[in-house]
């Protein structure tokens, strides 16, 4: 071992769902087990795949992959329209899991959690817990469910870890082990590690997750990531912990791919009305308030146009979102496959009389609060604009990838 | 594509109550047209708010096609909503 390794005991653990919408799909649909299932957004020829099972895993099929290409691939791939609200239940499911554990435990995304026994007394061994939540999972969701579960000194670690045995693996990396592990990857097996990263390292030699261990510090930081990243990657590498952090939100939003490429300016403008009701929605259910909008087109030629106003005043309702974001999208092209809407310059929504214009901002935020309060109590979209009334057949919620903010 | 039938169709089922994770239970169901379903496997039973009102989803199967039940908590009322067997390439 070297001296600036990690040594301690590893009692991170990785809890990550396999294939997870699909997998839930399984377990909710036993007709499904056992076949090719991809699981996709909207229920048309020309849709991508969200999801795919294991067996249609091995017949090639691959995220974001069209579901024409891949019912070539794999024959009989069955397609499911997403059903989020079966995914954050079964979110919820893991949640109360992990959490009976450790007070220090953290969602990271819809399928995939982290719990730090870090301070828990008279902690069972790691893994005896680790085969238990594979247990409960099967109790208290269904017997189709499985979990990869990576056990490690840090966080990174003990993703690399839960990554090794899919599906339903169960794996620990510690000092021991680290090299042994490393030498059986690649540099974009390790999260992070992507096509922009690899660049990096590539240029400078680094080909191999055991020459990127092996590199020193000065080298990551002053020549390979030219930042404090550089050391981040060092410590974390060595099972160091540096990603216990939690970041603040700092924009909100939704994009719409468009259901046909034929849609009037004035249907275009009734979806984009509902991503800002959407947005509005999502950024207020966290408390905050924005000063800046930020629209986006993108052609069928793959071209990206975009625009964004940074306005005085923060804003917060519906109403001031589509406004804005009517004006900006003035400019935007013709021909149009997708838009998206996004809020940025965020801040906590406890000012609200600080301007000259305090009593009118008050106001709108009863009106506002007034209807987001009917929302909650008899269901989303019950009261929203006259302009976006069929909108909702087209424009569903989907899965909220990456943060758990909005689950 | 899946070939699922999407339906809204008030049904009579039999279900039993007790305790433990899934404490209410549908055994059989009659589909609109009578025939008796026996619900062999509860592959999942989620909650689904609209509102204020709890819908109780369950999705079933009686091992040649998947089935989904909802229970109206207000109401005490079930429909069934879906049938799919999948075979369909």
């Amino acid at each position: 071992m070297r001296p600036d390794y990690n040594d301690e005991t590893p009692i991170v653990m990785h809890v990550d769902l396999n294939s997870a919408f699909a997998s839930i799909e399984q377990q909710a649909r036993p007709m499904l087990r056992g076949r090719p299932v991809a699981i996709v957004n909207r229920r048309t020829e020309h849709t991508s795949i969200v999801t795919a099972s294991y067996e249609a895993k091995a017949l090639g099929v691959k995220v974001g992959m069209l579901f024409t290409e891949a019912a070539r691939l794999a024959p009989g791939l069955i397609a499911i329209e997403s059903e989020p609200e079966k995914y954050r239940f079964v979110y919820k499911k893991l949640t109360k899991i992990l959490n009976s554990y450790s007070p220090n435990v953290t969602m990271k995304s819809i399928d995939e959690g982290v719990i730090d026994f870090h301070g828990v007394i008279n902690c069972r061994p790691i893994e005896e817990i680790g085969l238990e939540i594979k247990q409960r999972l099967r109790d208290e969701v269904g017997r189709a469910m499985r979990c990869n579960i990576g056990i490690g000194p840090n966080r990174f670690l003990a993703k690399t870890a839960a990554g090794l045995h899919k599906p339903d693996g169960m794996d620990v990396i510690d000092h021991n082990n680290l090299r042994d592990v490393f030498a059986k990857l690649t540099l974009t097996d390790l999260t992070g590690i992507a096509e922009h990263n690899w660049a990096r390292l590539h240029s400078v030699g680094i080909d191999t997750p055991l020459q990127f261990l092996d590199s020193d510090v000065v080298t990551l930081q002053k020549i390979v990531f030219k930042s404090i990243v550089g050391q981040h990657w060092y410590q974390r590498l060595r099972g160091w912990e540096v990603d216990d952090r939690v970041f603040d939100m700092k924009r909100v939003g939704r994009q719409y791919v468009l259901e046909d490429r034929d849609l009037t300016r004035t249907q275009i403008m009734q979806r984009l009305h509902h991503l800002c009701e959407s947005a509005g929605s999502r950024m207020r259910s966290q408390n905050k308030v924005a000063r800046g909008i930020y629209v986006y087109a993108k052609t069928p030629d793959h071209r990206y146009w975009h625009a964004s106003k940074l306005t005085q005043l923060p804003f917060y309702s519906d109403k001031t979102i589509y406004s804005l974001a009517e004006r900006l999208f003035i400019g935007a092209p013709d021909s149009i496959r997708e838009i998206g809407v996004h809020c940025y310059g965020l801040s906590n929504d406890n000012d609200r009389q600080t301007s000259l214009f305090g009593d009118i901002l008050v106001r709108e935020h009863q009106l506002v609060d007034a209807i987001d309060e009917i929302n909650r109590r008899y269901g989303e979209r019950t009261l929203h604009s006259a302009d976006t009334l069929r909108t909702g057949t087209f424009v569903k919620q989907k899965i909220p990838f990456g943060s758990t903010r909005f689950l | 594509m899946n070939d699922e039938t999407f339906l809204n169709e008030r049904i009579e089922v039999l279900a039993a109550y007790g305790d433990g994770l899934n404490p209410c239970r549908p055994l059989k169901f009659k589909q609109p047209n009578g025939r008796e379903v026996t619900v062999r496997e509860i592959g999942l039973r989620y909650p689904s708010a609209q509102g204020k009102r709890t819908l109780h989803i369950f999705d079933v199967t009686d091992g040649s096609a998947d089935y989904r039940l909802e229970f109206d908590s207000e109401r005490l009322t079930w429909h069934l909503t879906r049938e799919g067997d999948h075979y369909a390439a």
